[in-house]
Parts: C-alpha cells; sequence; structure tokens
C-alpha cells in the first residue's frame, strides 16, 4: 500500500476527484493548506499599497491506493490537475505499513 | 402530599411466581406503549400509563420486601418517573427513606426491591436515606436536590411520607433558593455541551438547549417561586405542553427504534420520526424537514420561555429608570414602554424601541416584546400598519444599518413576530429546514447569523474598512435578510427570493438604485463563492468574467460583503482563513480590473448590447452616429449607463466646438449629477472639478471617459455641501454661466480659487494618514495607471488634476471615488500618446506629494 499526497490547485478537486473514481479508487481525503512552492506567492495590490500573497491557498488530497495502482493513481491526478503553469502542485507517493477500519476493526488486506 | 396505597403486610410472598406475574404485567405495559408510540402517540398519556403500570409493580415489591424489616418505610419516584413520564428504557429514580437508622434489616429490604426490579430491565437509580439525613442539606449534591422537587410518593408508610414532606416544606425557604442556583449553573452547563445553541442537526430532544429538560426546568423555576417579580405574561402553559407532547412522542421513537435509553434525534432517524407523526408530504426528505421546522419551532419557545423564567427569577436590581424618547423608558432589562395602552394602539411605534435598544445595545425588555407578541396575535397587523408613511418607511430601512447589537434585536423581532409581520416574506423561512450536508441552522437563524457576522466584519482589519465604505450599507442588511427566503416556495431560491424581495420593495418603496442593487445581490449571492472556490482564479479571464457581472465597485463589495457574511453564517466552521483569503484575492482582483483593467476593453461595434442600443434607439439618433459616439469609449460605459442616459449623451455631444461644453445638471436622490460632453483639451478635467469647487461642491464619484473621435464625457455626482442651489434662486443661471466661461477660456478657474483655498474655512488640519500615490504599468496595455488615495479636501480633485496636466499628460479616463473622508482617485493616463516613463512618473509623483503636503 501507499500514500498518495498531491498538494493541488482548489479548483482541481473535483477534475481529481473524478479522474480516481475511474480508476475504481473511492477514498479520499481533502484538506485545505496554504503554502508555496517555486510559485513562492506574489505581491498584490490594493488601493496602491501592495500586500504579500507569500502563502498560497492549496487543497491536499490524500488517497491510499494498492502497490499495483499507484502509477496509474499519479497518472490521473497529473493529468486532472497540469494547466501547465507554474503553481500547478506536487505528488508525493509514501509507503503505508498496515491499515485498519475502525468500524470493523478489520485490517486492510491490498 | 398524595396518599400512598396500602398493602397487606407480612404475608410470605411467592417471589417467583410475583416475578412471573409483574414480568408479564409490565411486557403488556410495554407493548401498550409501543403500539402507541408506533401509532405516534407516545406522548405524555401513554407515557403517564407507563409509568402508572411501573408504580404498580413497584408497590407490590415494596410489599413484597416489607417482610425484612418493621421500620418505616417511604418509597417515592423521582425525576422524570416522579413526573410520570418514563418513556421504554428510561431509568426509574427512587428514593428509599426509612424513619430510623439503616441496619441490616432495613439491607435486606433494599436488595429485596432493587434485585427483583434488576431482573426485570430496569436501570435503577435509587438513592438510600434515613429521615434524620435531612436535618441538613445536601448542598454538595445539587441533581439530588433538584430530583425531589419532584418527588411522588409512591408506596410504604403514609406517615412517614407525612411527616418527610414536612420536613421538606419546613425548610423550603432554606433550600428553594440553593436549588435555584444549581438549576441555573446545571442548566448553563448542559447548554454548553451543545455549544448553547438549539440549532442542532441531530438533536437530543432530552439534554439539548431548548429540549424536554430545559421544559422541566422552566416548571421547577416558576414551582420554586422564581416568578419574583412577575410570572412570565405571554408564555401560555400550552406553549409547553405542546412542545413536551411532541418531544416526548419522538422520544419515545426514538427509544423504540434504538432499545436503548438513546435520545439523540439522528438524521436516520428523523424521517422514520416523520413518518410516525403522520407528516404528509410524499418526499421523505420533506417530510423530515417539516418534522425539523417543527422541532426547532417548539425548540425556539421553550427556550424563550426558560430565558424569561430565569431573567424573572433573578433578585431585582433597583435601577433607575429613564425616558429616552416618546413613550419609551430604559430599564434594567433594556428599553421598554412608558405607556402599554399607548404603543399597544400603535404598531407604527414599536420600530422604535428597537431603534433606541440597538442605539444602546442593550436588549428589548420582556414585557415590550410580550406586548409587541400578543397584540400582533390579536390583530394580525400587515406590513402597512407598521410603515403608513414614507417617513416610516425610510426609518425602517434606516433600522437595518449595521451596528452593534443589529442581529441581536433583528432576533427578538423575529421571536416576537414583529419581524415577520413587517417582512412578510421573511416569515415563510421561520424555523425552516434545509436537509443538506452543509447548513447547520434552521433558513432563519442561518438569515440573522449573516448580520451578526456583518457586525463583526465592522472591526475586522481587512474588510472592516470595505464596509465602512459602502454608500448604503442597510440595504445589505436588507439583501441578507431576503437573501434565502426563496427557499421558502419552488424554485431556485435565488430566482425566487429577488422575486419576493421585489414585493417587499414595493411595500417599502425603494428607490431605483437600492431595487437593482438588492436584485442584484440576491440573485447572484452564490455567485462569488462558487468563483472563488471553484473556478481558478489566477486565470486572467476568470476575473475578468467575474468582473463583468458587477456594473459598478460597489456591487462589487456588496457582493464580497455578503459572501463572507453568508458563507460564515452556514457552520461555525465553514468560513476557514483559506476560504477568506480565496475571496479576499478574487475580490482584489476584479476590483483592480474594474477599476485599472477596464480602459483597455474597447466597444466592439457588434457586440450585443451595442445591438440593442441600436435596435431601440430612438428616430432622432441615426445608426451612424450612434456608432461614431461610441467609437473607442470603454465597454464599462455600456454597463454603467442606462440607454436613456447614452441617447442623452449622444445629443450632447452634437454640434460642439473646442471651446464649448454641453452639459446638463439634474438633482439625484442624494446628490447633484452633472453630464458634460466637450471636445478633449488639456486642462478640461482639472477645469471641470475647479468649477465644482468654486460653488462649494463636494464630489462624490464620477467618471470621465474619452473617445476615439476626443469627445469627452465627464459626469460628476456631488453634493451641495453649502447650499448653493437650495438658497439661491439664480443658482443654476450662475452655475451654468461660470462653467460656460470657464471652459470658453473667458474666467480662468484656478485665479478663482486662490481665495477661496486660502480661506480659513476651506483649511483641514494635517492629514491624518499618508497619501498613496501608486503607479501601474501592468493591468493596462494602452495606459499608465495613477492611483491616488488621500484624506478628501475641498478642491482636492481639481488640484490633482491640474498637477497632471502641468506635466502635460492626456487624462483620457478618470474613476472617481469617495468613501467616508477618503478620496480614491484613478487616472488612465499617457503622454505623447505611451505609457509614462520612469522618469516622467517619479517626478509627477514629486509634484503631487509636494500639491499634497502644501494644501494640507
Amino acid at each position: 500500500m501507499k500514500l498518495i499526497k498531491a498538494i493541488v490547485r482548489p479548483n482541481m478537486v473535483d477534475n481529481i476527484k473524478e479522474a480516481l473514481g475511474k480508476l475504481n479508487i473511492a477514498g479520499m481525503t481533502v484538506t485545505e493548506v496554504r503554502g508555496h512552492g517555486r510559485q513562492k506567492g506574489h505581491t498584490a495590490v490594493y488601493r496602491g499599497r501592495e500586500y504579500e500573497v507569500s502563502l498560497l491557498p492549496k487543497m491536499e488530497i490524500e488517497v491510499v491506493v494498492p502497490d499495483n495502482s499507484v502509477d496509474e493513481a499519479i497518472k490521473a491526478i497529473i493529468g486532472a490537475a497540469r494547466t501547465g503553469e507554474i503553481g500547478d502542485g506536487r505528488v508525493f507517493v509514501m509507503p503505508v505499513e498496515q491499515g485498519y477500519n475502525i468500524r470493523t476493526g478489520e485490517k486492510d488486506v491490498v | 402530599m398524595g396518599p400512598i396505597k396500602g398493602r397487606v403486610e407480612g404475608r410470605d410472598i411467592d417471589q417467583p411466581a410475583l416475578r412471573a406475574r409483574l414480568g408479564a404485567t409490565l411486557e403488556t405495559a410495554r407493548q401498550e406503549l409501543i403500539a402507541s408510540t408506533e401509532r405516534g402517540e407516545g406522548g405524555r398519556e401513554a407515557l403517564a400509563r407507563y409509568s402508572d403500570a411501573v408504580d404498580e409493580a413497584v408497590r407490590d415489591l415494596v410489599d413484597a420486601a416489607r417482610t425484612h424489616t418493621s421500620t418505616p418505610i417511604a418509597v417515592c419516584a423521582l425525576g422524570g418517573y416522579g413526573r410520570r413520564a418514563l418513556s421504554l428504557h428510561s431509568d426509574i429514580d427512587l428514593l428509599l427513606l426509612f424513619g430510623a437508622p439503616i441496619g441490616r434489616p432495613e439491607e435486606r429490604f433494599v436488595k429485596a426491591l432493587l434485585h427483583p426490579l434488576w431482573d426485570l430491565r430496569f436501570t435503577v437509580g435509587h438513592h438510600v436515606r434515613e429521615l434524620a439525613d435531612f436535618d441538613r442539606l445536601e448542598t454538595d449534591n445539587p441533581e439530588f436536590l433538584l430530583a425531589l422537587t419532584d418527588l411522588r410518593p409512591l408506596a410504604g408508610d403514609r406517615e412517614l411520607a407525612g411527616r418527610f414532606d414536612a420536613v421538606l416544606q419546613g425548610s423550603s425557604r432554606q433550600w428553594h433558593p440553593q436549588i435555584l442556583e444549581a438549576l441555573v449553573v446545571l442548566t448553563d452547563d448542559r447548554h454548553s455541551q451543545f455549544h448553547d445553541t438549539l440549532y442542532q442537526l441531530e438533536p437530543d430532544v432530552k439534554e439539548g438547549p431548548g429540549a424536554l429538560r430545559d421544559i422541566w426546568a422552566t416548571r421547577t423555576i416558576l414551582k420554586l417561586g422564581g416568578d419574583r417579580r412577575r410570572a412570565p405574561r405571554n408564555e401560555p402553559a400550552d406553549r409547553l405542553s405542546d412542545a413536551e407532547e411532541f418531544l416526548m412522542r419522538i422520544r419515545s421513537g426514538l427509544h423504540l427504534d434504538m432499545g436503548r435509553n438513546l435520545n439523540v434525534l439522528s438524521y436516520e432517524l428523523q424521517e422514520k420520526a416523520a413518518e410516525r407523526l403522520h407528516y404528509a408530504d410524499p418526499d421523505a426528505r420533506r417530510r423530515a424537514e417539516a418534522l425539523m421546522t417543527d422541532y426547532f419551532k417548539h425548540a425556539r419557545s421553550v427556550t424563550r420561555a426558560l430565558g424569561r423564567v430565569r431573567r424573572a427569577a433573578l433578585p431585582p436590581t433597583p435601577t433607575p429608570i429613564r425616558l429616552i424618547g416618546e413613550n419609551l423608558m430604559w430599564v434594567v432589562e433594556g428599553i421598554t414602554f412608558a405607556n402599554a395602552a399607548k404603543a399597544a394602539a400603535s404598531p407604527a411605534s414599536w420600530i422604535a424601541l428597537f431603534d433606541a435598544a440597538v442605539s444602546r445595545n442593550v436588549p428589548a425588555a420582556d414585557d415590550a416584546l410580550a406586548l409587541i407578541e400578543r397584540e400582533q396575535e390579536t390583530h394580525h397587523y400587515r406590513p402597512d400598519a407598521f410603515h403608513p408613511t414614507n417617513d416610516h418607511r425610510q426609518r425602517i430601512v434606516q433600522f437595518l444599518r449595521p451596528r452593534p447589537g443589529l442581529s441581536a434585536r433583528l432576533s427578538e423581532m423575529r421571536d416576537c413576530g414583529l419581524l415577520g409581520a413587517i417582512f412578510l416574506e421573511f416569515n415563510e423561512i421561520s424555523c425552516k429546514v434545509t436537509r443538506d450536508f452543509y447548513h447547520k441552522y434552521s433558513v432563519d437563524e442561518h438569515t440573522l447569523l449573516t448580520v451578526r457576522n456583518v457586525e463583526r466584519l465592522m472591526n475586522h482589519p481587512r474588510f472592516g474598512p470595505v464596509l465602512r465604505e459602502l454608500r448604503r450599507p442597510e440595504v445589505l442588511v436588507l439583501t441578507l435578510l431576503y437573501h434565502d427566503v426563496g427557499k421558502a416556495r419552488e424554485g431556485n431560491h435565488s430566482e425566487v427570493g429577488a422575486e419576493m424581495a421585489a414585493v417587499m420593495m414595493d411595500r417599502l418603496g425603494l428607490d431605483n438604485e437600492d431595487r437593482q442593487m438588492v436584485d442584484f445581490l440576491i440573485r447572484n449571492h452564490l455567485k462569488m463563492s462558487r468563483i472563488a472556490f471553484r473556478r481558478d482564479t489566477e486565470e486572467p479571464e476568470v476575473v475578468k468574467q467575474f468582473a463583468s457581472l458587477l456594473n459598478t465597485e460597489e456591487h462589487l463589495k456588496m457582493l464580497f460583503l455578503l459572501t463572507l457574511a453568508d458563507v460564515g453564517a452556514v457552520s461555525a466552521e465553514t468560513l476557514t482563513p483559506w476560504k477568506e483569503e480565496l475571496l479576499w484575492r478574487l475580490y482584489v482582483d476584479a476590483y483592480n480590473q474594474m477599476t485599472l483593467g477596464y480602459g483597455d476593453e474597447i466597444i466592439d461595434r457588434k457586440e450585443a448590447l451595442v445591438a440593442a442600443l441600436q435596435a431601440s434607439r430612438p428616430d432622432d439618433i441615426s445608426e451612424s452616429e450612434m456608432a461614431t459616439f461610441l467609437e473607442g469609449l470603454p465597454r464599462r460605459y455600456l454597463i454603467l449607463f442606462t440607454p436613456d442616459a447614452i441617447y442623452r449623451h449622444v445629443r450632447l455631444s452634437r454640434n460642439i466646438s473646442p471651446n464649448e461644453a454641453h452639459f446638463f445638471l439634474e438633482k439625484k436622490a442624494d446628490a447633484w449629477e452633472l453630464t458634460v460632453v466637450s471636445l478633449d483639451k488639456p486642462f478640461l478635467f482639472s477645469n471641470i472639478c475647479g468649477v465644482l469647487s468654486y460653488f462649494g461642491m463636494d464630489i462624490l464619484r464620477g467618471h470621465a471617459l474619452t473617445s476615439l473621435s476626443g469627445l469627452v464625457l465627464d459626469v460628476f455626482q456631488f453634493s451641495d455641501r453649502e447650499k448653493f442651489f437650495e438658497r439661491n434662486s439664480q443658482a443654476r443661471e450662475q452655475f451654468d454661466k461660470r462653467l460656460t466661461d470657464v471652459m470658453s477660456g473667458k474666467n480662468d478657474v484656478t485665479a478663482l480659487l486662490t481665495g477661496k483655498e486660502q480661506s480659513v474655512l476651506f483649511r483641514r488640519g494635517p492629514a491624518r494618514r499618508a497619501p498613496v500615490i501608486y503607479f501601474d504599468d501592468e493591468h493596462s496595455r494602452r495606459y499608465t495607471i495613477l492611483e491616488l488615495v488621500a484624506e478628501d479636501a475641498p478642491g482636492l480633485l481639481h488640484r490633482i488634476s491640474r498637477v497632471i496636466s502641468e506635466h502635460g499628460i492626456d487624462v483620457d479616463l478618470v474613476l472617481i471615488s469617495t468613501e467616508g473622508q477618503k478620496a480614491i482617485d484613478v487616472f488612465h493616463i499617457t503622454r505623447g500618446g505611451a505609457k509614462l516613463s520612469e522618469d516622467a512618473k517619479a517626478a509627477l509623483k514629486a509634484d503631487l506629494e509636494r500639491m499634497l503636503k502644501e494644501s494640507a
């Protein structure tokens, strides 16, 4: 099992959800986050006064997938989240040792 | 003290046979209660019948256990059992009272009573005491003291029960105040577990605010003599009884469905409860919504009743009574009527009470609210009764300007029925529930929370200034009151709500500008959040499309604030700093697009708005005349002005010569408007501003627009600060002549103004905030944009534009606005047909700064 963590533009979440749905990857956790990568924010001006927009609003999506689905899940996320512009986001993949269903207590077998 | 049924004592009891008999009897009673519950009739009567059956069982068991001791014994029911309100899986609370010290025989009695009860599947809360224990009060056990208030003798010795009653009555002066105090603390603690709101998506029908325990607390306070000053006048006992019956029926269903003593009306069980209580709508979701609407209505009337008896139970505080206006007094509870009969006869005066309360940020007093509620229920006044004259109508709208305490007073108005009587359409959403996964409150509560959020925005470091800049903030609150009324009816609630608001605006006689604003905001109240949260707002086209929805910056500000207030009222957690940031960024980008970026968007003669203008063109304007006039004007022109105004501008532009100005002046609602058409030349804008300043006019807002053919259209809205037009019969002629002379070069407006500018009347103190002068070369391909924010002062715009012209700079577009004491002017400028060089900008900035410093 792998945990895929994607930091994406806020408006791309529905696309990603749909793309992962097509792969039968149903569960996901979505969190409002703020941060910056290479985009490093920018300066906005309101009424002649500058204000720094250093941390940009992004969405963090977490999905846990079986090892053999990792590649197509990553492809689906990138395909759905990409505009080609700076600020499209990042995808990280991490190993998951175990997973349990709290209601049933069952161990995930994937 | 009620009678205790006697029983034959000392008889040998066949325990297994007794238990079997009691088991069968109780099972019959349970089945009866279940049948009643299934029929939707598991209310007070059904619970009392079941409690009576349990009484019988307890009495039989007490009789059987009496063989163990000869000590006098009284067994009493406490709490809910004492009230004969046992539900299917309720605990039974018992007091086992002995008339002498407790020894082994008495312990055997206790076991002989409790064990069979446990075997009969009861959860028993038992308190074992000697009568002597009550010589001293258990002040550290408030729950027990409270349970005693519902004590009901069940079995045992009459004489002991009588003595116990005498002890309780005799010491009541001592322990009643303590119980009252404990009850208030326990109630507050309990409410805090529910975040102090009755608006729970999945309410606890026993413990939640406005639920059963609050009904019992209300009655207990009244019983304990909490009505020291007066009993709540307008709280018919039926309302509490109705609420209790409704809640008991739901609770019985919950016990039946869950098979346990669980009282949470969960999402899933709401549909079942609605069906059981015979809600008729064929759609299950709507049935559940109707059930929850009724739930909130009952919970709200319980909360109000409890609040009133609690306040009445407080020790009276001596307070000076002040008369604060016509028939209004300020007393300790808040604002009330000095003469109730006079107030009752004059519904149009009621709003003044709430206005006085908001002004002082104190509540409306209970007796005033009760009077209004009673009178409204008796007479069913129509809205006209509250605003018979135009003056009254304006006062109602004015009342809605955001101030601390406004939402609390609106809540009081809602609760006493006044808000729904004035704003009939609001009444339709009273306690209205929409079942979705994000709205936490009923529609009317959500609506009033949006008003509370506006109050909070006033002090927000980033959003407060936007709110304070609004020209008609009361229109924002009026819109908020109506933004969701459409949810009461079928169809798209934004569209339906706008239609409902139109009826209200007819009644209140709102002017066109306000009507158009309210209509726009209600129809579009979901747009900004959808774009901010679901679209890529870093994409300039998205921002452009959003900005194109909005006629003016005022529309943007209103929609922005409405969105913040609306999203923040969905639930406490909905408006995160993350969402605030997204909304703020869209606001700033749209604001910049509207004020800085509009110059590049030139009218296309093929676009729909032009086609519409051509199609409805009056006979005296030819197609080519119309097309020539529009050529090169920014698209925004078509949005800013009505077709009639545009046709008027076309006529003004005819036969114009270089030293001429064609203009007209008209009085608008709260200001004057001057429209000038002329051919472009240096100092043109500055001269017009100068003439306005010469006559003491304060320029509030305006536009200057230049077409490709060199026609310049200037529109100024200004206030007549010195009442020049009002006080002088020849004022219009004088103004026209002066403007004509200045435009033709006969008069030098700078010379005319010199004396004025040096007058002490013109002088203002040093500026409190340094001016901001900012050049933007990003937002427009064609122009350098100069944005200047400074403290407003007479003649300021004239001086600024004069400095710009002195630098040989052409002013093509100007956007003028004043917000309180702040002037915000945006100039789209070029020199020699190009953007300004860095040197030119630096020189202009230095001169502007010098001018602003010198004229401060």
